[in-house]
């Protein structure tokens, strides 16, 4: 009877032991990086959000019956000395229009970060298995998100979302143009540590869809070479 | 009889593998200290507003449970998670806006006693400047502690803070590694803790330390 409960003991632990070894633990699904490497060594690589399509809503929002210049997937922070700081999110694809992860936009004004009706805007770039980007930049405007309350409730508003912002253009570069206020590529974890470079945010329009609310692309255009 | 001493045997031999791989000494300490001195706020916040995986155990062992969003529906969004945060004013800081996103480690070994997240943060101050931090989230501890709840004759009391934050698997980076405007070039430290909560979701806690790095380096 010792030795039948003796080796039925020993098989719990050798199970207990294989299901730890062998179980299957998930991973991501990953597609392969979309990288150019530049004639002078750099490498490219873009991402690209559609908008409004690819804003990520917060549980609590349910985007119907918004104006056309509201967005889902924001959120808006107010001092009372009236410096913002507003966050969006989206999901981000690939120059083959997959989805391949999600991205932040932060923004700010006032205080010790920004000049007068222009923003410092940073983008957190996060690729499921890949790993995170970080990026920094002086805006040419205001592209802080704003709030207003209705009947409905607290809604958040954006110029670019705004159908008159796209009267006279078809593109808006964000990134500040002088070389000393470029945008930048502040660090990476995983694939993309140890890479160092520069980066233009630009925010295409497509047209107005369906329901009359313009509609385009956000285009992060990343340069970076390893320096680590 | 016979039947049920081999299954007896079985069963103990079983929970004895499990609590030997759980409690396994050899990949015990894992968890990174608190972080040091009292310049380090300690926020305590609310992340009910996330979108994407449940940030449950089951989660993490079987990638299942995810609130519905259509848009974090594609393949590759399936093991992640992203929410905004108010972190709130407090400790002579003013409040600030952030956004978390964790995903899934691949590197998660139960042999390791590895179960976690990376975690990636974006911090705004409103008028001061930003900072980026990541790290990595171990949540070992909740498994090790509901092995022991499942024990008939074992009453635990559940710890209200389990820090979560664990050295980082190879190849990950953790702390505040980038920052702009007034915090430009600070480097620092970031843990995270488990607030448990009796009924509902738990809430969280964040210990931010950053620094301007040494002179020598800058």
């Amino acid at each position: 009877m010792s030795r039948l409960f003796l080796s039925a003991f020993v098989a719990g632990l050798v199970l207990a032991g294989l299901a730890a070894s062998f179980w299957p633990l998930p991973g991501h699904v990953r597609y392969r990086s979309l990288t150019t490497v530049l004639p002078d060594g750099g490498r490219q690589e873009d991402f690209i959000i559609r908008w409004p399509d690819d804003r990520i809503r917060r549980s609590s929002e349910t985007g119907a019956e918004l104006p056309a210049d509201a967005v889902t997937g924001a959120a808006v922070l107010e001092d009372s000395a009236g410096q913002r700081v507003s966050a969006e999110t989206f999901r981000v694809r690939d120059t083959e229009d997959n989805v391949i992860g999600v991205a932040s936009r932060m923004a700010g004004t006032g205080g010790a970060i920004s000049d007068a009706n222009r923003a410092v805007s940073n983008w957190l770039v996060v690729i499921p298995g890949r790993g995170a980007i970080f990026l920094s930049q002086p805006d040419v405007l205001d592209t802080t998100s704003r709030q207003r309350d209705t009947l409905n409730g607290v809604i958040t508003l954006s110029d670019m979302q705004n159908p008159s912002f796209w009267n006279n253009r078809k593109e808006q570069r964000i990134t500040a143009t002088t070389p000393r206020n470029a945008g930048r590529i502040l660090r990476g974890t995983g694939e993309f540590a140890g890479l160092s470079g520069s980066f233009r945010e630009t925010w295409k329009f497509d047209g107005l869809n369906p329901e009359g609310r313009p509609q385009g692309r956000i285009l992060l255009s990343t340069l970076s070479e390893r320096i680590e | 009889m016979r039947w049920l001493i081999g299954i007896l045997g079985l069963v103990l031999g079983l929970l004895a593998g499990t609590a030997i791989v759980l409690f396994n000494p050899l990949a015990a300490g894992s968890q990174q200290g608190p972080v040091q001195a009292n310049l380090v706020p300690d926020k305590a916040f609310r992340m009910d507003d996330y979108r994407g995986m449940d940030p449950g155990l089951g989660s993490l062992l079987r990638g299942a449970g995810r609130s519905g969003e259509k848009a974090l529906a594609a393949p590759a969004l399936a093991k992640l998670r992203i929410g905004i945060v108010v972190l709130p004013a407090g400790n002579g800081r003013p409040a600030a806006l952030a956004v978390k996103v964790s995903t899934l480690s691949e590197k998660n070994s139960l042999w390791r006693a590895q179960l976690g997240t990376l975690d990636y943060w974006n911090i705004f101050w409103p008028g001061e400047g930003s900072v980026f931090a990541s790290g990595y989230s171990n949540y070992w501890p909740l498994l090790q502690d509901g092995f022991l709840d499942m024990l008939p004759g074992t009453d635990t009391v559940a710890d209200p803070v389990v820090p979560l934050s664990a050295p980082p698997p190879a190849g990950e980076l953790a702390g505040v590694n980038g920052a702009a405007g007034r915090y430009a070039g600070f480097i620092g430290e970031i843990r995270e803790s488990l607030l448990m909560a009796a009924s509902g979701e738990p809430g969280w806690q964040l210990s931010l330390k950053a620094s301007p790095p040494p002179l020598g380096s800058q």
